[in-house]
């Protein structure tokens, strides 16, 4: 076995998210990879539906949605939403003790009913159900060995509650562990089951490892407001960044929070914010400031389903429009989206040293799918990153300083208050080479000119866009962010159903990758692009702007926007469509030409 | 250390401000303050808003940050807790920092960052032409209330004291000894300093002219009570002349003391050592 999906469901507060979270942290300390994908509502408790799904496997997986190897339901509700959606022979467990007659069956796969509820009243602890529901699945996969392991996890997990929280669930998860290996009458094929490790790793999120970026660049301050799905980034930085000096504050609003970045920015430190969609709206007019006054600054957007208050916890990628555009004026910034928790880390790495040396905001877009997604990460060199440090001015008495001297590559000399004989006045006004304000139409022109120059010089130093596939494919995907994931994927299905499809992923959406975008399309016929908005917002953006792509090349769209991520399935899906599209437009062709 | 004059201050761009305009006061009490703590340029940022005031910065040749309208104290709090040891001094109108930034004025007051706050309140959006601002009398005709003004007046003096800044107190720019006074008491103040102070638009507002503010000024008595919070309130209520002077004045741990606190906190759960290859221990 390679590769496995377990899938556990519920209602919000019957601990779905901490009994996957245990599970996920246990299988890659264990030595496997696992990727999650989690879904929950906005409320805290209710009857909304929480989701946590995990993919155990050999090599390194990129999504874990779609189909569902073993599921786990500890309401009634998602049994039904669910099992149609197991594969065959997979097992669905469900609570025999809220749920005496399954009103929906299968017999392509295994269904369990075991008294979940009754296994952990009898040791008084009705709450530890899920803990139970655990125990089971890890005694289904007993030849991945995971029960020693998940103990030492639910102990870490819980190590600043009493003693009895952690006995009580760690008693729960043996019972049901117990359960499943004495009592249970085995008809699945799991239990042969093995699964190769392959050593150490790492195991955070998306929204830590953006976190854990910062940290190893050299951020030392963080200003923030609370909002879903990024506030864990805060949460993270708050508790790491005291330990080394840094600081992490909370502030009354999200306009306030890029100021107080900013503000320390000036002083020399190196400073983000976080936020989504709501916030980022709120923080455009200050992100106008710090590309005017040329100020370093990093802002993560981990993008939710929009407009206003929209779905907090849905994933949604139409934050793109609003990171390349949303400020007014021509405002030169940088925007970044990372494909998975790995990538989260090394494009925030990325996003430091770009604001550093060219003075720019620069614009990380996760989204919900992504941010709070645990995953395994391939060990961290951090002795071995390049990571680039403000490049003051040195200045001595008499020396004649100019903030923002029009240079070739467009990048200004900077100081910091602190720094003698360095003092000037960064504005959001206009302004002349000696940060004095004016209206000078010269003036204006030759700065826009300059603060867009710092992008050109930029450009080469950008991570190449990826490609993934076949080489010369005739149908080509263009991806950004976390969807690409699954566009690997659906490529890989694709491959062996005989269908040759070459990827396109741009780590940098803007200054839009045009030259990457050119050499891609020159050798397809058609080029699909599969995003997770309404609008088509990077599609319509490289069509619009990528003028060579209108000529000879198709480009169509594949979108989601109902808050969930794209599966692999879906996606191929539609390649196979186009596939057939294509054959038939080829046919047609040919025909003609044999006619004449 | 160099040894600073009021000249040494001067920037590079002269003040536009109108000849007769009371922000020509505020300026040259700030410098004569400076000076006389011998306050460095390169040590000392000045952060502003938008407005006629906010262009402050650019009369300095100190470090200075003009921001955007409404946001000169966010910057200046972000900036002070960043780097401590800068002298931060936000400056600003009355529009700026109780209208666009009335919800930062409030948190600034309860963090009791180590700056100080100087709003120069003319009644009026004065860069934008006249329109009538949060300080603004009934009374006041301007374009955009031809007929009348439909909104009472914001207090900020009984603000700042009701938000718990630190020092609080309200000059005028007539009595430039006074405000430097003031100034040099705010500056030497370790918390949220908020100096108050009415200087009024030559220009755009005839309601409160120079002539009319100096007949109703008047000194807080000399006997005030400092630390007597409610009576300052009562002083900042009085409808029986605007009084000028220090309202309050106590000491409370800074925002960057508490946030030494945290540090240590922070430290005391781990080795002198630590190091970032720690941290990623959490991820094994």
């Amino acid at each position: 076995m390679k590769d496995l999906k377990i899938k556990i469901s519920g209602i919000s507060g019957q601990g779905i998210i901490s009994s996957g979270d245990i599970l996920s942290y246990a299988t890659a300390r264990k030595g496997y990879y696992v990727t999650t994908y989690r879904a929950f509502p906005s409320e805290i408790r209710g009857d909304g539906k929480c989701y946590y799904t995990l993919r155990i496997s050999e090599h390194k997986a990129l999504t874990a949605t779609g189909t569902t190897d073993i599921l786990v339901c500890l309401d009634e509700d998602t049994i039904y939403e669910g099992i149609n959606n197991i594969t065959k022979n997979g097992v669905l467990i469900y609570d025999s003790d809220i749920v005496p007659i399954l009103k929906e069956k299968r017999d392509d796969i295994v269904i369990y009913g075991l008294p979940l509820t009754k296994i952990a009243k009898e040791l008084d602890s009705e709450r530890s159900r899920n803990m139970v529901a655990l125990g089971m699945v890890v005694g289904l996969l007993k030849n991945l060995h995971l029960e020693e392991q998940i103990l030492k996890d639910i102990e870490l997990r819980y190590k600043n509650k009493a003693q009895e929280v952690i006995n009580s669930n760690k008693k729960a998860l043996n019972s049901g562990f117990e359960y499943c290996l004495n009592k249970l009458e085995r008809k699945d094929n799991l239990e042969k089951a093995e699964m190769k490790t392959t050593g150490a790793k790492l195991i955070m999120s998306g929204n830590e490892a953006i976190g854990l970026a910062a940290l190893v660049s050299g951020c030392r301050f963080f200003a923030g407001y609370p909002i879903t799905p990024a506030t864990e980034i805060m949460e993270w930085l708050a508790k790491e960044l005291p330990k080394f000096d840094g600081k992490m504050v909370q502030c009354e609003d999200e306009i306030a929070a890029i100021n107080y970045a900013l503000g320390a920015s000036y002083s020399g430190v190196k400073s983000m914010t976080a936020t989504s969609g709501p916030g980022f709206s709120l923080m455009q007019e200050a992100i106008g400031l710090a590309s005017m006054a040329e100020i370093p600054i990093v802002i993560a957007d981990v993008q939710r389903c929009g407009p206003s208050t929209g779905i907090p916890t849905k994933t949604e990628q139409s934050d793109l429009f609003a990171a390349m555009y949303g400020t007014h004026g021509d405002c030169p910034k940088i925007v970044l989206a990372p494909m998975d928790v790995a990538d989260c880390f090394y494009q925030t790495i990325n996003a430091f040293n770009f604001a550093e040396q060219y003075q720019v905001p620069v614009i990380i877009l996760s989204d919900a799918s992504l941010g709070p997604r645990r995953e395994c990460v391939d060990l961290i060199d951090i002795d071995n990153l390049k990571i680039v440090n403000r490049q003051k001015a040195l200045l001595k008495e008499g020396d004649i300083y100019r903030r923002y001297e029009d240079t070739k590559s467009g990048i200004s000399p900077i100081t910091n208050p602190g720094d003698l004989y360095g003092e000037h006045v960064v504005t959001g006004l206009e302004h002349t080479e000696e940060n004095a304000p004016t209206p000078s139409a010269q003036v204006h022109r030759k700065m826009i000119e300059k603060r867009f120059r710092k992008l050109e010089t930029a450009a080469g130093q950008f991570s190449k866009a990826k490609t993934y596939g076949i080489e010369g494919a005739s149908i080509g995907i263009i991806s950004w962010g976390s969807t690409s994931g699954a566009v690997f994927e659906a490529i890989d299905m694709a491959k062996e159903k005989g269908i040759d499809v070459q990827a396109l992923y741009p780590r940098t959406l803007y200054p839009l990758p045009s030259d990457w975008i050119k050499g891609f399309v020159k050798d397809k016929d058609v080029i699909i692009v599969v995003e997770a908005n309404y609008n088509a917002q990077f599609k319509s953006t490289i069509v619009e702007r990528c003028t060579h792509i209108n000529k000879g090349t198709e480009v169509l769209e594949f979108l989601k926007y109902d808050g969930t991520p794209f599966t692999p399935e879906e996606i191929l899906e539609e390649i196979e469509k186009v596939a057939k599209l294509q054959q038939e437009k080829n046919d047609i062709s040919t025909n003609k030409h044999i006619h004449f | 250390m160099k040894k600073m004059e009021i000249a040494d201050y001067k920037g590079k761009v002269k003040p536009s401000w109108c000849p007769g305009c009371g922000n020509h006061s505020v300026l040259m009490a700030l410098k004569k303050a400076m000076a006389e703590l011998n306050y460095q340029t390169h040590e000392t940022a000045i952060v502003s808003g938008i407005g006629c005031s906010s262009r402050f910065p650019f009369f300095m040749a100190t470090y200075g940050f003009h921001s955007i309208h409404g946001r000169a104290l966010p910057v200046a709090i972000g900036l002070k807790q960043a780097k401590p040891e800068i002298n931060v001094i936000a400056v600003g109108g009355d529009g700026d920092g109780l209208s666009i930034g009335g919800n930062h004025f409030i948190h600034a007051g309860r963090k009791n960052p180590n700056i100080t706050y100087i709003m120069m309140d003319n009644e009026i959006y004065a860069l934008t032409k006249g329109q009538c601002s949060p300080t603004s009398r009934i009374g006041t005709i301007t374009k955009c209330n031809p007929y009348a003004w439909t909104a009472d007046r914001i207090n900020p003096v009984l603000m700042a004291l009701s938000f718990n800044a630190s020092y609080v107190a309200r000059g005028y720019a007539g009595d430039v000894k006074q405000l430097e006074k003031l100034i040099f008491g705010g500056l030497q103040h370790k918390g949220f300093a908020f100096i108050h102070i009415v200087s009024p638009c030559v220009q755009y507002n005839k309601v409160s002219s120079f002539e009319k503010i100096k007949e109703i000024v008047r000194n807080l008595p000399d006997n005030h009570d400092l630390t007597d919070r409610v009576n300052a309130m009562k002083y900042a209520f009085s409808s029986d002349g605007l009084y000028t002077g220090v309202f309050y004045k106590v000491q409370r741990p800074t925002y960057e003391e508490r946030y030494k606190d945290v540090i240590s906190k922070a430290k005391q759960a781990v080795d002198s050592n630590f190091s970032i290859k720690d941290v990623i221990k959490q991820f094994q």
